[in-house]
């Protein structure tokens, strides 16, 4: 079953006026080097947003901030917001990207939730000069993918993770299992490599990592697995989740079963779902950045590249509205592969002294 | 075993198998897994089943009939995904009320569903498919991609799911698992008892006959669709109590959980055959399973699923093998009884004549 949410972008007309009003007559320049591009706005691109699947939380925030930034750019064509059901993520991307040049799309961005398993779509979607600029989740091999808008560096993620683990477990350390997405999910993957190339740096010698399951990105899932982590290593003391869903469903099963002295939760999470479990000591550090953020650069980029104003090479600057000046550089965090990387950041730590403020 | 067999009938034997396949697994896993009845691991393992339960004893009342309701995994994300709504925004409401509502919205889906099948005329199978996917979608719309929160639900309900009734021995029978059981029992008394669940028996053994014997054959399959609506509602609010965050993937594939489960405990699927205890002991297999596996560490992410089908194909197989094989015997005892009894009668007559 495939649901196709469509958000027509309410009040097109206006936002335009709005964002004329607001940007002064910006004109297109051409790319000299060292000089960042701005954006024309005005310009009529057909984009579709595509998370791994519909439902959740961070996606809805990427959509706003995509939203956003569809608003100041005054583009006259509403954005999709498409999506599948997350147990249908990876063949529902497929589907979407094949179904892209059908309808006339100008650009796909792209949370990949399909491995590898999507680079023949993606690469038959840019034979039919539509670019695919993935965010969130990359493309492994880069293969069918434009450029990734990367919401903070992948090492990063990693040696973030390690670091609250090591924060919440204390410096005699202790053991940790850590409960992911789906094992196709390629930014977990790159995350949890990440963090167990930082584990073998000797501050963190004391971490012991049981054991990696994955809950799919289902709370139900998630909560089941989080339960048998418990009855399978009776020593354990912490979950770490580096997924929104994971970690909610983690931090319920423990307060469900009052275990929260003795098991905490940690890893990448909304503050919005996650302030009562920071506040009751369920989870007492958990990271993230701004999906809405994300999307809004993602959507600057991608509309960019779509009216040519950028060709997507590295070396490349540009302006992204109230975010700033970037830039694209080949992505360090896939050195085997020829990739490109646009990275925003920052990394904010949650814990009970922010999470209220951040949960607004 | 002849006397056995003049005693029993070969369905109730498969009960008997059932219990016994299931002791059978607990014994392999607690020989697997360390701590397996300890007493915190065993009230997690309870606790899980309570939802599957109550959703599967609606689905007994409906596959008796020969039909199937697909759609209640949507019916309990929507009751879950509605009530927790509902509560973020009144947080007064009492939670009998939250009860109540929840099994409203699993009734009033329940009934569109009976109109369909019952008075449709549309094969149940296609039916609930449709709403199975019509109702998730509802979800999808009504939800706008927000998820329900805990943190914004009113406080007693982080309380329900280690709410306790009893506990014998550090083994608590746990507030959700009672609610379940006690379903299960309304559930078996209506079977057993009522004219109406004896009427779905005669219904699904032979639609025909039940309605040329006058039996209000389109009104029992409606009911039988609303109660298993009514139940799915009730599993929505302990879905909403047990999981607290509830996005609009929730429950997606319960469905075929349990349609699994109450097959496996010997519901036929094509009607007029089956029980209660039965399907009780589907559930409690199938959940053991999956939960099991989950903790079975020497065994990968990624085979778990396959073992797990494949399990449920030997359950269903070695049922309806060993269970083909006491029909014959029972059928062949029978039938040397009433040789030997018409043998008697003929003796009685004969001495009868020669006098």
């Amino acid at each position: 079953m495939n649901v196709k949410t469509r958000r027509w972008m309410t009040g097109v007309a206006c936002a335009g006026l709005l964002a004329a009003n607001m940007v002064p007559a910006v004109l297109a320049q051409t790319p000299v080097s060292g000089e960042a591009v701005t954006a024309e706005p005005g310009q009529e691109v057909k984009m579709m947003l595509l998370p791994k699947f519909l439902g959740i939380l961070p996606f809805d925030q990427a959509n706003q901030g995509a939203e956003e930034a569809a608003a100041e750019l005054g583009n006259p064509t509403p954005l999709d917001f498409v999506g599948p059901t997350a147990e249908n993520s990876v063949a529902g991307q497929i589907e979407f990207v094949t179904n892209a040049p059908a309808g006339e799309y100008d650009v796909i961005m792209l949370s990949n939730n399909s491995g590898d398993q999507i680079v023949p779509a993606a690469v038959a979607a840019q034979e039919a000069g539509i670019p695919v600029v993935t965010w969130d989740s990359p493309i492994p091999t880069g293969e069918g993918e434009s450029l990734f808008v990367a919401q903070v560096d992948f090492d990063e993620t990693g040696q973030v993770m390690a670091e609250m683990a090591r924060s919440i477990l204390g410096e005699d350390g202790g053991q940790f299992a850590i409960l992911s997405a789906s094992p196709d999910a390629a930014n977990q993957n790159a995350w949890i490599a990440a963090m167990e190339t930082a584990l073998e740096d000797p501050a963190f010698e004391n971490l012991e990592l049981l054991e990696i399951v994955y809950g799919d990105d289902q709370s139900e899932k998630s909560y089941e697995q989080a339960l048998a982590l418990i009855s399978k290593h009776p020593d354990m003391e912490l979950i770490m989740a580096p997924t929104s869903v994971g970690i909610v469903a983690a931090a319920q099963a423990l307060q469900n079963e009052g275990l929260c002295e003795e098991i905490k939760v940690s890893g990448l999470g909304v503050p919005a779902e996650m302030l009562e479990y920071t506040q009751n000591g369920c989870a007492p550090e958990f990271a993230l950045w701004s999906f809405v953020d994300l999307g809004y650069l993602t959507y600057y980029v991608s509309y960019l590249l779509a009216t040519g104003a950028i060709e997507g090479v590295e070396g490349e600057r540009f302006v992204a509205g109230r975010l700033g000046e970037y830039e694209i550089t080949k992505d360090p965090t896939r050195p085997d592969v020829d990739a490109l990387r646009v990275l925003m950041g920052p990394f904010t730590v949650y814990n009970i002294d922010n999470v209220e403020e951040a949960a607004g | 075993m002849t006397v056995l067999l003049r005693r029993i009938r070969p369905e109730q034997f498969r009960e008997f198998i059932l219990l016994a396949v299931t002791i059978g697994l607990l014994l392999f896993f607690a020989a697997q897994i360390p701590n397996y009845f300890d007493p915190r691991s065993v009230n997690r393992l309870t606790t899980g089943l309570a939802i599957t339960l109550v959703v599967a004893v609606g689905q007994v009342l409906v596959v008796l009939t020969r039909n199937i309701d697909l759609s209640v995994s949507s019916i309990v994300g929507l009751a879950a995904y509605m009530t927790g709504t509902l509560l973020t925004r009144d947080t007064t409401l009492s939670p009998f009320a939250a009860v109540l509502i929840a099994m409203a919205i699993g009734l009033t889906l329940g009934v569109v569903n009976g109109l369909i099948v019952a008075y449709g005329g549309v094969p149940a199978i296609i039916a609930t498919l449709g709403t199975l996917a019509l109702y998730r979608v509802i979800l999808v719309e009504f939800s706008g991609a927000k998820t329900v929160t805990t943190a914004d639900l009113p406080d007693w309900l982080n309380d329900v799911p280690s709410a306790t009734i009893v506990t014998i021995a550090e083994y608590d029978l746990r507030l959700m698992v009672g609610v379940a059981l006690v379903v299960v029992v309304l559930g078996l008394l209506i079977l057993r008892y009522l004219p109406f669940g004896r009427r779905l028996y005669a219904i699904g053994s032979n639609p025909e006959a039940a309605r040329n014997a006058g039996l209000p054959v389109k009104r029992d399959v409606f009911t039988a669709f609303v109660i298993s609506g009514a139940l799915s509602g009730l599993a929505g609010f302990m879905f909403l109590v047990r999981f607290g965050n509830i996005t609009v993937t929730a429950a997606q594939g319960l469905e075929l959980q349990v349609v699994a489960a109450v097959v496996v405990g010997g519901v036929a699927i094509f009607g007029g055959s089956g029980s209660m205890i039965g399907a009780l002991l589907g559930v409690l297999l199938i959940e053991i399973l999956q939960q099991s596996l989950l903790r079975w560490a020497g065994i990968s992410e990624f085979v778990k699923d396959a073992i797990l089908g494949l399990l449920i194909l030997v359950a269903v197989t070695a049922d309806t093998i060993i269970l083909g094989r006491l029909r014959e015997m029972w059928a062949r005892v029978r039938r040397r009884d009433r040789a030997a009894r018409q043998a008697l009668t003929a003796d009685e007559g004969g001495l009868a004549h020669g006098a």
